[in-house]
């Protein structure tokens, strides 16, 4: 944002959108309710408003940051990937809708955490193609499942590094 | 790869391992809920409403000046306790029904206690509805003209504690229901003595030993991340209801009724729901009228959206129990006396269900066998935030108790708990021991080591100089087969066969998490089998939209997991009966002469000839067959199956904290619907469970009543990096009525996760916490150290 020109520009999920000050947003907007409000991106939900849950959870230049967390005008200038900007063939979608083998359970239940927990799965698995169970369980720890599938979430976080690297490691 | 389930008969779809139907819908971020629908870009025009919220536990609203308020540009429509719309609404209760079927006003479940007022001027906890409701051009502009509200208050004496609040002198909280705090005796829940079988004074004085027993449950609440959210619009005659209501039917009635609006006039819609667990009872909330009311005031649609701190909203029926149990040399039990102070908070809604009804049921089953039996409950009013539905309702608290009691009278004897659970326990059709339960604690027992872990109190090996590890379990019997939901009444499924032989699927149930729609379409499946169809063939709907007209079989009780399967399968067979009424002229025989078998039919006499079922049905008029079929739960008293968990804990002795190592959860199913999605409730459970156990809790200031920790940072519920590790254990030993005799499973694994937690602690340090959350400051008590 220039000074004083009131003009947010942000690259959403590959385009650059322009906002201005006043009309689209306010300096006290949220990237959250901008993405969901102002550009209808729902998958991201505001569950606690606040930074305990990470429902919000979106990729701001390669690193996840909550939505709810960050000021639009913050975001000026900046790369935000969500989850309606992952492809089809997604591998951490793949694995988190798939997840199903004896003994955890599925990934997901209600699903209303679940895409806060694929974005931090996808930036956990930038940082760290191949972890361990207990670098999952640390890493993720900031994001909240009420329905409790961290069981499954691990092991989905598991097979997702997996297919990334079956795929040569593409992102 | 884990230990898989083992099912008693081999089915086709029924009882496999595979994704949720709606697992890529919900990944990808496509799955709707109700504040993803109700966006200023999909209703032009919207306006959003905020509620005045007493800042105190206990006070009235004296005054209100709107006139600052009015006067703030984009402010459209204001609400007010003394408007004749408002104060002409009947005084009501959130509970109509505990969840199961659909209820009038004038049949409400606890109509003895209609203690709330839509948008009154009257206060009963720090966070209550009051006064004025306001709707604005946005959330900010919502908030900021109830800040320019005047408001004068008269600030009255509180009261937080039951046994303060029983005191003369204490503070009334509705003194026109009760002139003491305690709540009157009801229709549904009982007097005081609510169950009273044989003779309990004489038989515990008979008894070679007595054992007492004290255990308090604190309120944990349900914290669905789907935050409570309307939009309604309230258009000519009509009005629509969009919402994250579990209940479309009941939302609609309690609509339809408080508003004076005829039935068809109201419509009632929930998308994917984020989360239920109780929540709200069953919607029976005045947010939805003084919403409906600001619309039809205004002309435009209005949304009313809860903050994550408004979402704090009700909470599990705290309750302190006791008991004394008499017991014979030979571990025969003889005579047990449960009394129950519960603490209702600022409204009755369902405490009376947690605090008697639910109970009640135990008393049928587990202990059928025990002769002398009395049950003794209180609910008192306090100024705390309202007691309500959550996951387990009664049973979680009731377990806490019941669990010690087992796990006190097993030492005082010298004796294993499981065998002194498997020699008392069962239900009253059936001899003791009881299969199910037999089979439940051996499997737990097996999978946790309970033999080679299992120590005397305190008496187990130290690790790293302070740390002490300890086994318990708790059990309990399960209250949700099919002749326990008779009250729910007809269960409604419609079957649509297009004429390519795919499926519409009319089962509606809002899809809370739970997995029973993925049962559904499973149950579809296999009912249809003699189609040859696959699960993509069948279409089934996310959104329940009473306009459909069928009735929304509710997410209560884990029930829908079957409920409408075995409906299913009764329609099958008449949607059978259909193709063959079709095929019989086309194929010039008489339709009881012909059978149809992986998608062909053809003549039973294997005389030849024959067609594919879709061949036949592409090649007639194209309408599409459609059954519909209605009927009640079986009645037929199958008894109920048992479930049980048992934990492994580490406690630090120096620091009092207490770590989780391993939960093992097993459920009879009667017939595992969906082997992945009761996996999922098992394991998930646990975040309820041991929430529950060690950290969740809601707490007050005592200076001024009002709650501190409306928030999850420090409300902690646990994360993945608290979670143990679960390893879910699915049987099928007992059977109910019907093609599955399945019994639900949601409710019954977080019951007994408190209780095995504690009394795991107790085997591991030999002394007692028996409040929960099991807090470091209450483990250091315990050991004599705080």
């Amino acid at each position: 944002m220039g000074a004083g020109s009131g003009r947010v520009s942000i690259r959403v999920n590959g385009a650059w959108r322009e906002f201005e000050l006043g009309r689209d947003l306010t300096p006290s907007t949220t990237l959250a309710q901008l993405l969901r409000e102002g550009l209808g991106l729902t998958g991201l939900k505001t569950a606690c408003d606040e930074g305990a849950c990470g429902a919000c959870t979106v990729i701001r230049d390669g690193k996840a940051v909550l939505s709810c967390m960050v000021l639009a005008v913050e975001a000026d200038g900046h790369d935000i990937l969500t989850i309606e900007g992952l492809g089809e063939d997604d591998p951490v979608v793949e694995a988190f809708a798939e997840q199903s083998e004896p003994g955890y359970g599925t990934a997901l239940q209600c699903g209303y955490c679940t895409p806060g927990f694929v974005m931090a799965a996808r930036a956990f698995l930038n940082e760290n193609p191949s972890p361990s169970l207990a670098d999952i369980k640390e890493g993720l720890s900031g994001n909240i499942c009420r329905c409790g599938c961290y069981a499954a979430i691990a092991m989905a976080v598991l097979h997702a590094a997996q297919k990334i690297a079956a795929r040569g490691g593409a992102r | 790869m884990r230990e898989p389930f083992l099912p008693r008969a081999e089915r086709a779809f029924i009882g496999q391992y595979r994704p949720k139907i709606d697992g890529r819908e919900k990944a990808s971020g496509q799955a709707r809920y109700a504040d993803d629908l109700a966006l200023a870009r999909r209703f032009p025009g919207m306006l959003y409403a905020k509620v005045l919220r007493s800042p105190y536990a206990h006070a009235r609203v004296l005054k209100l000046d709107l006139s600052e308020a009015e006067a703030l540009p984009g402010v459209v429509a204001f609400l007010r306790y003394d408007d004749p719309e408002v104060a002409a609404l009947k005084k009501t209760n959130a509970g109509w029904t505990d969840g199961v079927d659909t209820v009038s006003y004038r049949k409400m479940m606890w109509g003895t206690f209609r203690d709330r007022c839509v948008l009154g001027n009257y206060a009963c906890w720090a966070g209550d509805e009051v006064g004025v409701a306001v709707a604005a051009e946005s959330e900010l502009l919502a908030e900021e003209a109830l800040a320019l509200v005047k408001v004068e208050w008269e600030v009255l004496p509180f009261v937080l504690d039951p046994l303060e609040a029983m005191r003369p002198g204490a503070p009334l909280v509705h003194p026109d229901i009760s002139a003491d705090n305690v709540f009157p005796p009801d229709p549904f829940g009982g007097g005081d003595v609510f169950v009273d079988k044989g003779d309990v004074e004489s038989g515990l004085a008979a008894a070679d030993f007595v054992v007492e027993g004290r255990a308090v449950y604190h309120n944990a609440t349900q914290n669905s991340l789907d935050n409570w959210c309307c939009l309604v619009e309230w258009a000519g005659d009509a009005l629509t209801v969009w919402s994250n209501s579990y209940a479309t039917d009941q939302t609609r009635m309690h609509v339809s009724q408080m508003l004076g609006l005829p039935i068809h006039k109201v419509r009632a819609v929930s998308p994917y729901v984020g989360g239920q667990f109780g929540r709200g009872d069953t919607g029976d909330q005045p947010f939805f009228l003084f919403t409906a009311l600001l619309s039809k005031k205004s002309g435009k649609p209005v949304k009313f959206r809860h903050t994550r701190r408004e979402s704090f909203h009700d909470s599990r029926q705290p309750a302190v129990y006791t008991a004394r149990v008499g017991v014979m040399k030979d571990g025969t039990m003889t005579s047990m006396h449960f009394k129950s102070l519960g603490n209702a908070g600022a409204y009755a809604d369902h405490t009376m269900f947690a605090l008697k009804y639910a109970p009640k049921e135990i008393t049928e089953v587990a202990l059928a066998h025990v002769p002398d039996v009395r049950f003794e409950s209180f609910g008192v009013y306090t100024n705390k935030i309202p007691a309500c539905m959550m996951r387990g309702v009664g049973n979680s608290q009731f377990n806490l108790i019941f669990g010690l009691m087992i796990d006190l009278v097993a030492e005082r004897l010298g004796v294993d708990p499981l065998e002194l659970c498997v020699k008392n326990f069962g239900h009253e059709w059936e001899s003791l021991p009881d299969k199910s339960l037999e089979r439940v604690l051996e499997e737990g027992s097996r999978r946790i080591g309970w033999k080679e872990k299992r120590h005397l109190p305190g008496q187990g090996p130290l690790f790293e100089g302070t740390r002490r590890r300890g086994v318990g379990f708790s059990c309990h019997p399960a209250w949700h087969a099919e002749w326990q939901e008779v009250r729910r009444g007809k269960v409604q499924v419609g079957i649509t066969l297009n004429p390519d032989c795919t499926v519409m699927l009319n089962a509606p149930s809002v899809e809370t998490g739970n997995g029973s729609n993925t049962c559904n379409v499973l149950g579809c499946a296999e009912a249809l089998s003699f189609l040859g169809i696959a699960v993509e063939d069948i279409h089934w709907s996310s959104i329940v939209d009473s306009d459909r007209g069928t009735k929304d079989c509710v997410q209560t009780d884990s029930a829908v997991s079957y409920l409408q399967s075995e409906v299913m399968a009764l329609a099958a067979q008449e949607l059978k009966d259909k193709i063959r009424e079709i095929a019989g002229p086309v194929l010039g025989r008489r339709p009881e002469e012909l059978e149809i078998v992986k998608g062909r039919v053809f003549p039973r006499d294997d005389s030849g000839g024959g067609m594919g079922v879709r061949e036949l049905l592409s090649s007639g008029d194209l309408a599409p067959i459609t059954v519909f079929m209605s009927r009640p739960p079986l009645a037929e008293k199958t008894g109920v199956p048992y479930f049980a968990n048992f934990a492994e804990v580490e406690v630090d002795t120096g620091t009092g904290r207490v770590q989780v190592l391993a939960l093992v959860v097993v459920n009879d199913c009667g017939t595992v619907m969906y082997a992945s999605g009761a996996e999922a409730q098992q394991v998930g459970g646990q975040c309820i469970g041991l929430g529950e156990a060690l950290t969740e809790e809601i707490v007050y200031d005592p200076a001024t009543g009002v709650p501190l920790n409306f928030n999850w940072v420090d409300y902690h519920i646990p994360t993945m990096a608290d979670m143990p590790d679960i390893e879910p254990v699915l049987l099928e030993v007992w059977k109910g009525g019907g093609e599955y005799g399945a019994c639900g499973i949601g409710e019954g694994t977080v019951t007994c996760t408190p209780r095995a937690i504690l009394n795991a602690i107790y085997n591991a340090i030999g002394a007692r916490v028996d409040e929960i959350p099991a807090t470091a400051d209450k483990v250091l008590r315990a050991l004599g150290k705080a």
